[in-house]
């Protein structure tokens, strides 16, 4: 099995990174994703392949680049280089949110078991653990807190409004 | 190279600690005076326990600090590592406050 | 005062048991103390010099009595009986242990307290005004809008890593006793065009190693419009924010690089595509935020006392007390009331909790049972009647909290510095108590008039120094610590960044140096009611370096 969690349960990883698109013939089948700037080089003969296509941000990549491809993709990937590094928080927020994504959003890097609340809470619904993270208790880490105040991508409204 | 002794905070605690090594036997104290200190290949000897109390977590984020022996003892170089090894250099305000409440 | 909602103790109950679980995996090695430092920190615990030191939120600085009586009991079962009143309005103690902290927050939580966020790269306890609700200058209470900004910014999903930290304040008054131009984000409310209430928008100040005033991107934001705008100017920052550099990592930095005005730009498009989310400050919710914040059922009494107009008269001692450190209040025949923390028998801020236990049976007794904090380390009684000031005046007296010197000389702002401060270069607690010591004379702290001095402890500016009218930085010079002087410095309304004023004295010669600018004032001034930063700012640092150094 995986270090994979998808959904709020264990998986198995179907995708396969891909980079080095200089010759199409090449491209593998099955799922696959590629870099922002492979996709944006080569969306047409990445397009014209069978099987899933995911695009990867790096946390500086502005996803408003992508947001007219969303409707074919089914993966875009984000990084979290290391633990205090929040900004795919936000970009995980705007391509669900703003942009309406409805694929998988991915946290791959520093996928902590003190993160996993904050990340679902922002879209995030795809998690590869770091190595040393464990699944099967990781898993509690999205029902310890129950109660949340502001609006992000699993609540449109704040806590005030939700009340009758 | 001058005598340096390790330091570092107990992990549970969080106090200020200083390790003691003796016979190979590695051990916390509160009391630089009985921390063990040393140079060069004793020094080396001195980090190795130190990582190792840290991995074992017992204490956190241990280093050397430099020592000057004294009649009393080692006394730390740095002022900074004197007020850690004695305490606020200003009284405590429990031992100082004139509060004298009044009957409820 | 705000009240609870069964979601909100849920919260914190599952925060407690939330932080138990990562001080476990910590003591067991689970995690590794890279990993805990983190953790620990978005809980308000520090490992200092001498031990772990747990900030505790005091939400604006507005306290009941039973949570008083909390930080008392903590102060007294798990630390030395006594803790210490910070320059962000929250409380912290010196001495807990790891293994009880969860304890604490589990004592703090049975009356709504807690240490979130009170420490970390996210978003601060919201800062205010100590005077709010009660002040004569107010526009409008801002402990609603506080509060909104609380709950908004709790657990924030999408801002709890953020670059560096990020603190709010926000002001409701025509004078600013908030500080509201040195913070990440200040907000004060104004009076529109059309009458209605808004926020004049102060991004990007801050002190630390690099001092800057916040820079107005807004002039007047829609008082409805508060969370969407705020969470507009955070997502800017956590998205381009500097993370390469740790001191260059503050929004200040970011405002300063980028240029106010293409900063502004990149704000306002970012709210334009959330001004009308969920966020939105509709009237019911500003209604039911600010039924919490109601005035009390103030008695209908006359704004003269004969026993009080007494004791002015014959008691000289009780007259200075009114005069430094009473405010006159909102509501004629009541006052509000500075608790002077500033002694020279205690370092600035620091309370025992024998004092915290007395001064929440003064509440109870005189003050609606509620208490204040203040940005430059004092507390509040805010409803105080006049004709109980004598009374009061007895009972705080005996508590050694009735020094006659809010705003003046001897009201000394100083960050723990090395007595206690992981971070710290130079010692700040005994050059504040040997300046004290040295002007504690009635007649002379009088005649100066309203005057601040803050003392810092190293470069990252807890003590606010270079907002002071004369402001004390300690550094460590070759092993040695010396103290650095700027002057002409402001916290308030007209905020302004001190200026060095030449190379920094030893130790023993700092207290000096303090009597020698102050004598320069004196000697300037045109009349008493010229205060130094007006002296000051008029006849410019000549003089005062020619007496310093020539």
């Amino acid at each position: 099995m995986d270090n994979y969690i998808k959904d709020r349960k264990a998986d198995s990883d179907e995708w396969m990174p891909f980079t080095g698109l200089e010759d199409g013939d090449s491209l593998p089948s099955g799922d696959i994703y590629v870099p922002l700037e492979e996709w944006l080089k080569a969306r047409e003969t990445l397009l014209a392949r069978n099987g899933r296509l995911g695009v990867s941000l790096r946390n500086t990549d502005d996803p408003a680049l992508i947001q007219n491809d969303l409707e074919r993709l089914d993966l875009i990937v984000l990084e979290f280089p290391k633990m205090a590094d929040g900004r795919a928080f936000s970009q995980a927020r705007l391509l669900r949110e703003r942009y309406g994504f409805e694929g998988e959003i991915r946290a791959t890097g520093d996928v902590l078991y003190d993160q996993l609340f904050y990340m679902q809470r922002c879209g995030i619904n795809g998690f590869e653990l770091r190595g040393d993270q464990g699944v099967a208790n990781s898993l509690k880490a999205f029902d310890e807190m129950t109660v949340t105040y502001q609006p992000a991508s699993d609540e449109e409204l704040p806590i005030w409004r939700r009340q009758v | 190279m001058a005598l340096q002794v390790y330091t570092a905070s107990l992990l549970k605690e969080g106090l200020v600690a200083y390790l003691s090594l003796e016979n190979g036997l590695p051990s916390w104290t509160p009391d630089i005076r009985q921390a063990t200190a040393g140079t060069d290949a004793e020094l080396d000897a001195l980090k190795l326990a130190a990582e190792q109390s840290e991995q074992e977590n017992l204490i956190v984020a241990p280093y050397a600090i430099e020592v000057l022996e004294t009649e009393t003892g080692y006394v730390a170089s740095t002022k900074r590592e004197q007020i850690r090894a004695n305490g606020p250099t200003i009284s405590l305000p429990q031992d100082t406050a004139r509060v004298s409440r009044k009957a409820a | 005062m705000y009240q609870y909602s069964e979601q909100d103790h849920q919260l914190l109950l599952e925060r407690v048991a939330q932080f138990r679980g990562q001080v476990e995996r910590r003591l067991k090695g689970e995690l590794s103390e890279d990993e805990f430092k983190h953790q620990r920190l978005r809980n308000g615990l520090y490992l200092q010099l001498h031990a772990y030191m747990l900030r505790v939120a005091i939400p604006y600085g507005l306290l009941s009595s039973e949570q008083m009586r909390t930080l008392a009991h903590i102060a007294r079962k798990y630390d030395k009986g006594y803790g210490h009143f910070s320059t962000r309005q929250n409380i912290q103690y010196n001495w807990p242990k790891l293994e009880d902290v969860p304890d604490i927050l589990d004592d703090l939580a049975k009356v709504e307290m807690h240490a979130i966020q009170t420490s970390g790269n996210c978003i601060r306890n919201t800062t205010s005004d100590p005077l709010a609700g009660v002040a004569r200058d107010e526009i409008e209470d801002p402990r609603p809008y506080c509060e909104l900004i609380r709950q908004w910014s709790t657990f924030h999903p999408e801002f709890n890593f953020l670059p560096r930290k990020f603190k709010i304040a926000v002001s409701g008054a025509t004078h600013d006793r908030a500080a509201v131009a040195v913070h990440d984000i200040g907000l004060r409310l104004v009076q529109g065009e059309n009458g209605d209430t808004g926020f004049e928008v102060f991004v990007g100040g801050g002190l630390g190693r690099t001092p800057m005033i916040g820079k107005v991107i807004r002039p007047f934001l829609p008082k409805q419009d508060m969370l969407t705008y705020l969470e507009a100017i955070l997502r800017v920052y956590n998205q381009l924010g500097r993370r390469d550099n740790l001191y260059k990592a503050r929004i200040k930095i970011l405002v300063h690089e980028t240029g106010e005005e293409k900063f502004r730009e990149l704000v306002e498009a970012e709210w334009e595509k959330i001004k009308a989310s969920g966020l939105y400050i509709r009237d019911e919710d500003l209604a039911w935020i600010k039924g919490f914040f109601n005035d009390p059922d103030y008695e209908d009494l006359p704004d003269r006392d004969g026993e009080f107009e007494n004791l002015l008269l014959s008691n000289t001692t009780f007259a200075r007390w009114v005069d430094k450190n009473i405010e006159l209040h909102k509501q004629p025949g009541y006052r509000i009331v500075y608790l002077s923390l500033k002694t020279a028998h205690q370092p600035p801020g620091d309370v025992t909790a024998d004092q915290m236990d007395a001064i929440a049976d003064l509440a109870d007794k005189y003050s609606l049972g509620q208490i204040r904090t203040t940005h430059r380390q004092n507390l509040v009684l805010s409803d105080v009647k006049l004709k109980d000031l004598p009374a009061l005046w007895e009972e705080l007296v005996a508590l050694d909290l009735a020094t006659p010197n809010y705003n003046h000389v001897t009201d000394i702002i100083s960050c723990p510095g090395l007595d206690y401060c992981a971070l710290a270069t130079a010692r700040s607690i005994p050059i504040s108590q040997a300046i004290t010591a040295r002007f504690d004379d009635y007649d002379f702290v009088n005649d100066l008039g309203d005057v601040s001095i803050n003392i810092s402890g190293c470069i990252n500016a807890c003590g606010h120094h270079h907002v002071a009218n004369i402001g004390i930085l300690g550094v460590n010079k070759k092993g040695t610590e010396v103290y650095q002087l700027t002057l002409g410095g402001s916290a308030r309304e007209d905020a302004a960044i001190g200026k060095i004023i030449g190379p920094a004295f030893e130790a023993d010669e700092i207290v000096d140096a303090i009597g020698k600018v102050l004598s320069v004032y004196l000697e300037n001034r045109e009349d008493p009611e010229e205060t130094f930063l007006m002296t000051y700012r008029r006849i410019g640092q000549p003089s005062f370096k020619e007496r310093l150094y020539g």
